[in-house]
């Protein structure tokens, strides 16, 4: 008489379910240090792929040339040029970005700032492993007082110059938000009409899944797991920074990757930002760059800062892991945790 | 006690006492706590382990069972356990993926970056497509 | 050898093989929710220890264990120890529940928690030892349901047995 075993593990099986794969074409691959995911609906295999390969190529060569520590990548050489107070020839591409940069920083007041790769170095986040370094305060500080910022920069006609040595170019947090922008309208051009690109967890929809939206999780700061989802309509982007993907701990203490320009030292007392953009030909560079200013700022200055950046969708974990949302923000989540508490940011 | 059950026809519906329905309450309570706190996250039946930009393999997670994986930086081992599972040797210095513990829901998505093997929960119904993190 | 017995003994005698038939009728009938059992057998656990005591329920409950397993030959088997955990948390819990005021609390408070202790105990065993898979939980719900409706028709019918064996002369 087993069957009494056998039926409950039948039970439990037929509750957990068989699952069915949908008519979905996915692509992984890593690239800039990080995880990239491309989901294609409702497309012939074939296209599908080709679409997906062609993207991920684009996000190579993008991360080839903007890598800020591999000493042969384009803005590694132009960094060193920069270091000498050389001026240096500049692809056009590369001067847009860096122009459009420049703007956002300026609209961040400087908490957005690509300009601060020396200090970026000093952390030791311009590698491909996290690890503990040893805080050296005198250098950090005589890093923050060659204040360098990307309004040194001078651009003009295909080269570029800078009035301050100590600007090094890091666009760690602009990249990934322009490989979005790219993709859709590389997806686009391909006859794709619904997709989803994730890159390193700032993600992008277009079109989207069958019947239904996009939805995405939002990663809860110290759980895994979603601790919300959001619909992502069409061209709507999403994006997050968070204290607990690049970090390292020392001495009970969690240094992340988001270095405060002002005073050079990795902001601690937010947990997460999450930013949700709306489609526009920047929605993706917004959803990756927006959320950074936020994340640094003081929490009485978030909301200014916010506006700042024109988002009107804001979600912020601060460090005892309290959230914080704007109103058009609360409407759109969809919280997984039902007993979660709220507060309102504006 | 035949003769109780034959008496038993001709007595009126047991009256129940304060206490009695207290109880009730409280069991009734606690029903509806078991089934919102059991029921409300979709429990995952299949795993999908991805190794640099293939899938290595979808397995079910009920079973009991130790995988080795080669990447980039050494190896990474893999626990599966009877609906669960989780990186529990890795050999990269930050150790994020072995701290994330065990995933449980579908949805979950674990990866060790360095090494290039990312974990997915797969389930019957997956609550989002990917994930913002 | 002769062993003296009192009317008391045959009176508990006949009880232990009422709640074994009534377990072996139930371990025959299906069930339409595998795993999901009225435990009718109960009512003479209940039934005991409200007019004998708790020792005497103690053992009517557990004889009954072993002789419906050893008649079913389900002895030591899966089922027999799903019977066992079950029966011995749910004694436990009526040695705590039968401290309670009999004034405010009734065979229907006992028979629930009874109920209770009953599929928690079952369900211990099968998640440690017959299915040790995370999703058990999912059937803890469904085993509470059942455990509380059946615990309270069991202990209607325990409060109307009681009521109507007051009323009538004892056997």
């Amino acid at each position: 008489m087993r069957w009494l075993a056998r039926q409950l593990s039948l039970t439990v099986l037929l509750l957990l379910g068989a699952c069915a794969d949908p008519p979905l074409y996915q692509a992984q691959s890593y690239v800039f240090g990080t995880l990239v995911d491309i989901s294609i609906y409702g497309a012939p295999e074939a296209q599908a792929r080709a679409a997906a390969d062609a993207v991920l190529k684009d996000f190579q060569t993008l991360h080839q040339r903007l890598h800020a520590w591999q000493p042969d990548s384009e803005l590694s050489q132009l960094n060193r040029a920069l270091a000498r107070g050389e001026t240096a020839p500049v692809a056009a591409d590369l001067a847009d970005m860096l122009n459009d940069a420049s703007q956002l920083s300026a609209r961040a007041g400087g908490l957005f700032n690509p300009a601060i790769g020396g200090l970026i170095r000093q952390w030791g986040f311009q590698r491909d492993e996290y690890t503990p370094v040893d805080i050296d305060p005198v250098r950090v500080e005589a890093l923050v007082a060659a204040a360098p910022r990307m309004s040194d920069l001078h651009i003009e006609s295909g080269s570029i110059r800078s009035d301050n040595p100590a600007v090094q170019l890091d666009l760690g947090g602009y990249a990934k938000g322009l490989a979005l922008d790219r993709a859709l309208r590389q997806l686009r051009q391909a006859g794709i009409q619904h997709a989803l690109v994730n890159i390193g967890g700032n993600v992008i929809a277009l079109g989207q899944h069958g019947e239904r939206p996009w939805n995405v999780g939002i990663q809860h700061p110290r759980q895994p797991g979603a601790m919300a989802t959001v619909a992502l309509q069409d061209g709507w982007a999403i994006g997050t920074s968070g204290d607990y993907q690049r970090y390292f701990e020392l001495d009970g203490q969690r240094y992340c990757h988001l270095i405060d320009p002002r005073s050079g030292y990795p902001a601690q007392h937010t947990q997460a930002v999450t930013v949700l953009i709306p489609p526009g030909p920047q929605a993706g560079t917004l959803s990756d760059v927006a959320s950074k200013p936020i994340f640094i700022a003081a929490q009485q200055q978030r909301a200014q800062v916010a506006q700042a950046m024109q988002v009107q969708h804001v979600l912020v974990v601060d460090e005892h892991g309290q959230r914080f949302l704007s109103r058009a923000m609360a409407d759109r989540l969809n919280w997984l945790d039902k007993h979660a508490k709220t507060q309102l940011l504006f | 006690m035949r003769a109780a059950l034959s008496a038993a026809r001709a007595h009126p519906f047991p009256r129940l006492l304060a206490g009695d329905w207290l109880t009730l309450l409280a069991s009734l309570l606690l029903v509806v706590l078991l089934f919102q706190a059991l029921w409300q996250s979709q429990g995952a039946s299949k795993l999908r382990i991805r190794q640099g930009d293939t899938v290595y393999a979808t397995l079910s997670l009920d079973q009991k069972r130790t995988l080795h994986l080669h990447g980039p930086q050494g190896e990474t081992e893999i626990v599966i356990d009877h609906g669960r599972v989780r990186f529990l040797r890795a050999p990269c210095n930050s150790q994020y993926c072995v701290h994330q513990g065990w995933l449980t829901r579908a949805g979950q998505v674990a990866i060790c970056l360095p090494n290039q093997i990312s974990l997915e929960l797969l389930g019957k119904r997956k609550s989002y497509d990917s994930l913002n993190y | 050898m002769q062993i003296q017995t009192t009317p008391q003994d045959h009176h508990i005698a006949r009880l232990a093989a009422l709640a074994i038939g009534l377990h072996m009728v139930e371990a025959i009938l299906p069930s339409p929710i595998p795993g999901v059992k009225p435990g009718i057998a109960n009512i003479v656990t209940l039934f005991v220890l409200y007019r004998f005591d708790l020792t005497t329920a103690a053992w009517v409950s557990l004889l009954r264990v072993f002789a419906a397993s050893l008649l079913l030959g389900q002895f030591l088997t899966p089922t027999f120890m799903l019977s066992l955990s079950g029966a011995l948390t749910s004694l436990l819990m009526l040695v705590l529940a039968s401290r309670l005021p009999r004034r405010w609390f009734g065979p229907v408070s006992l028979s629930v928690l009874a109920a209770f202790a009953h599929i928690a105990g079952q369900l211990l065993v099968v998640r440690l030892w017959l299915i040790p898979h995370v999703g058990v939980a999912y059937l803890v719900p469904v085993f509470a349901t059942a455990a509380l409706i059946f615990g309270l028709v069991n202990g209607l019918v325990v409060a109307r047995l009681l009521a109507s064996h007051d009323a009538a002369p004892r056997s």
